[in-house]
């Protein structure tokens, strides 16, 4: 117990002087896992909307396969990118890998189904009688999609928050993309890993607890957003 | 104004409409009544033009309806259905009643009297800036009514309207109701009050099974 509680206090000592590793990972996993939300809400948003105000033949198809997309372990992400990225592979020749831009990419790829599939759900929860009512107010079908959009827009906001939780506490894309490297791809998760394998534990959970303050202001915000 | 001809309305193997010909006139107040499952929202929803019929024809002034090719949000400004529990958008009481003439594209400076007004129509005065999600059932039920009389429609649809409403609005309500078709305001009115169709002196439309049983002439005007 006693090696917690030291380990707890130099953790906060270590946030408190604001030491140079610490803040290197904390803003590397920022920039890349906000980076990778707004693109994964680029696509994320339209294709859940989509998917969830038609209706088509493969449209159960398209669900599960968003669905599993979602489960995809980060290594798995992280290995096909890899594929992709490597010298020998077929983008290998922009020199992407080990950059912050190659973990956006797998951050992407881990983000968007989850956007897309918490979109999917809060029109699939939306009160029915939402676009009904704007069409018979004389909305046309862009503003009564736009109405609907707007009535759920605390849903989809959460669906942009999951994306970002998922980037930003995954470790597997940013180890094998990043390679953690000190002060350019290691983020506060390949920090954490690296550091406690170390033996650095206090590092570790200075770090832990920067990640946790991270989620909790991002769920505050959207706390204080829903009471507005 | 509307002719329904051999028209039916089928989920699946239900019919849920089947109507051989039906008229409604312009300028006149209708009630429709009938039994649960009659096919009364059914009927609404298509003279609002937000369901299509499976399968039949129907004439709005004169035009035939195309439900595949025509644009139906010509159509729409012009009906508007007030359902039995209708949706309040989130914002204020404001938002909601200028909606439809914001879809209008009806300016600010227009639309504030308007709203003002139709408020007032509606016995809600200074209820302009609350918040719609706060109101009561009641209040709710008056702002949608508000909502809609602000568009001035030709057509007002309105699915049981006065159901969640305390008598004393309720009556106020019925009189405005009562008043729309001399302001050239076809109405059509769901409601299972059995003294209502003679309160409101209009034509009954009255639903079995789908079919129209006995449409009946107005009683006096």
């Amino acid at each position: 117990m006693d090696f917690l509680i030291s380990s707890f206090a130099a953790a906060l000592r270590l946030i408190g002087s604001l030491s140079p590793d610490v803040v290197d990972a904390v803003g590397t996993s920022l920039a890349v896992s906000a980076g990778a939300t707004v693109f994964a809400a680029l696509f994320g948003i339209p294709v859940g909307l989509l998917v969830g105000l038609s209706d088509f033949p493969l449209k159960r198809f398209v669900v599960t396969v968003l669905n599993t997309l979602m489960a995809v372990p980060t290594v798995v992400v992280g290995l096909l990118v890899y594929g992709f990225l490597s010298r020998q592979g077929p983008l290998g020749a922009l020199g992407l890998l080990f950059t912050p831009t190659a973990i956006v990419i797998g951050g992407v790829l881990l983000a968007a189904p989850i956007v897309a599939n918490y979109s999917l759900a809060s029109v699939r929860g939306a009160d029915p009688r939402i676009v009904p009512t704007a069409l018979t107010l004389g909305a046309g079908r862009f503003l009564a999609v736009g109405t609907l959009i707007g009535e759920i827009r605390f849903g989809i906001l959460a669906a942009v928050i999951a994306g970002f939780g998922r980037v930003v506490s995954e470790v597997g894309v940013a180890m094998m993309l990043g390679g953690n490297i000190r002060g350019y791809t290691r983020t506060m998760t390949t920090a954490i890993a690296l550091e406690t394998s170390k033996g650095e534990f206090a590092f570790g959970m200075a770090l832990g607890i920067v990640l946790m303050m991270v989620a909790l202001l991002v769920n505050l915000f959207l706390n204080l957003l829903q009471k507005r | 104004m509307y002719r329904l001809h051999s028209m039916r309305k089928c989920y699946g193997s239900n019919v849920a409409l089947d109507i051989e010909d039906l008229t409604i006139g312009e300028g006149r107040l209708y009630t429709l009544t009938g039994a649960n499952g009659a096919g009364k929202s059914t009927l609404l929803n298509i003279l609002a033009f937000l369901s299509p019929p499976t399968w039949g024809e129907i004439f709005y002034f004169g035009k035939r309806v195309d439900w595949n090719h025509g644009s139906m949000e010509e159509y729409r400004r012009k009906v508007t259905l007030l359902h039995q529990s209708p949706y309040l958008l989130g914002g204020t009481v404001y938002d909601n009643v200028a909606f439809g003439l914001k879809a209008r594209g009806i300016p600010e400076k227009e639309r504030q009297p308007i709203v003002e007004k139709a408020l007032d129509i509606v016995g809600l005065p200074g209820f302009r800036d609350r918040k719609a999600r706060e109101l009561s059932g009641g209040e709710a039920q008056r702002v949608a009514m508000a909502r809609a009389l602000a568009l001035e429609p030709e057509v007002l649809l309105l699915d049981e309207p006065l159901a969640n409403i305390d008598r004393e609005t309720a009556g106020s309500l019925e009189t405005v109701i009562a008043s729309l078709p001399a302001r050239g305001t076809t109405v059509v009115l769901i409601t299972h009050d059995p003294d209502q169709p003679e309160r409101l002196n209009g034509e009954s439309i009255v639903l079995t099974g789908g079919k129209v049983a006995h449409p009946r002439p107005p009683v006096r005007r």
